[in-house]
């Protein structure tokens, strides 16, 4: 095989890593937000990135996407330099990001389609009925959980390879988050989607990770299989409180 | 066509701690041996599955490939994966699973010294 990776979608590029940072260091008014942060996500797996609050997850996965350059260390998105310039190859969820109050579901979506050159209608559609999402709700008048399902189906009626979701679950009801983590279930069946989701709160998605990394104090403290984990006995939750317990 | 299975979480009881697609094969080759899906009966598809049961595709695609491999599911191209509807297959599963119950009795009626046939006896003894 090739080691140089074409940084398209498709083809070889489908062989290298959705994301491989290396060495990433990150520090803020002289503290150490991230140090030392090497770990690959497998294109085509759902990554689980696990740690306490403020353990720096926020900040890394700012870097990953390219909004935030790190002050050391690299990361590359299929193959490719991370940057403004990759945009395209991710949606992103930001940790409590905010959609326009004054818009009705319907609109927003409207102009979302209009911003992303990726927009699926289709994809759209389906969700909208997956994740119960009514066009007619001003957005200024929806719960936590409602909110939450129209930016998570703003994130998937894109058709960028890789998404990365910040704390989708954050004050979200049940009901809510298992409709999210069936659609995002539904969204990688056919193996073209790579997810990296970065949470607090293992329950409803710790059947789901192919693979978890741990993170604490800014620093990896581990990167495991889950199948790897089940098969020693270990479940990703007495995993995460053998680590941070 | 028999209709589709739809399943909820609720139809299968998994523990995060061992191989889930172990536990999903040990309960559908269960439900199969009992006639809770019938031969011939149609299985969801792989991203229904997964969506429905909240699990990683891929561990769906492990459970079916298991039980194909057992003769348990056949898949039809374009069609679907259905249990299969050769009752010999599904009598060969039963008799595993029936061999690996009493096996798994006997050792225990070894550990406290007796043979299987004690062991029912002494069971069934009236106090």
């Amino acid at each position: 095989m090739s080691n140089i990776a074409k940084p398209t979608q498709e083809g070889s590029a489908a062989k290298a890593p959705a994301i491989r940072c290396r060495d990433v260091g990150m520090t803020l008014k002289k503290k150490s937000i991230l140090a030392n942060v090497t770990f690959e996500v497998e294109a085509g797996s759902l990554t689980g990135l696990l740690g306490p609050n403020g353990a720096g997850k926020s900040t890394l996965m700012r870097i990953l996407t390219g909004l935030v350059p790190p002050e050391s260390g690299t990361v590359e998105l299929f193959g490719a330099p991370a940057g403004p310039e990759r945009l395209g190859v991710l949606s992103f969820l930001p940790d409590r990001g905010q959609l326009p109050p004054y818009l009705t579901a319907g609109e927003w979506l409207q102009l979302a389609a209009g911003l992303y050159p990726d927009w699926s209608r289709a994809a759209e559609r389906d969700l909208s009925g997956k994740l119960g999402v009514d066009p007619a709700q001003r957005i200024g008048a929806m719960s936590r959980g409602e909110e939450a399902r129209l930016q998570l189906l703003t994130c998937l009626s894109r058709q960028a390879p890789l998404t990365v979701l910040d704390e989708p679950f954050t004050g979200v009801d049940l009901v809510s988050r298992e409709r999210i983590a069936s659609a995002v279930v539904g969204e990688m069946a056919d193996g073209e989607r790579t997810f990296l989701i970065a949470t607090h709160d293992i329950r409803e998605m710790e059947q789901l990770f192919d693979r978890i990394v741990l993170v604490g104090d800014g620093t990896i403290r581990g990167s495991h299989l889950v199948e790897d984990l089940r098969r020693s006995g270990r479940s990703v939750e007495s995993c995460y409180r053998e680590v941070f317990a | 066509m028999p209709p589709i299975q739809v399943w909820t979480i609720d139809d299968f009881r998994l523990d995060p701690s061992r191989p889930l697609y172990e536990q999903l094969v040990e309960q559908m080759r269960a439900k199969i041996a009992r006639g809770e899906l019938e031969p011939g009966a149609r299985l969801p598809s792989v991203r229904e599955a997964a969506a429905a049961l909240r699990v990683n595709p891929t561990t769906i695609m492990k459970t079916y490939q298991e039980l194909e491999r057992l003769g348990l599911i056949v898949t039809h191209r374009g069609q679907g994966t259905f249990v299969t509807d050769a009752a010999a297959a599904i009598r060969d599963s039963r008799r595993q699973l029936a061999r690996a119950a009493v096996a798994q009795l006997e050792e225990t009626a070894r550990s406290i010294g007796l043979t299987l046939a004690e062991i029912i006896a002494l069971a069934q003894e009236e106090e």
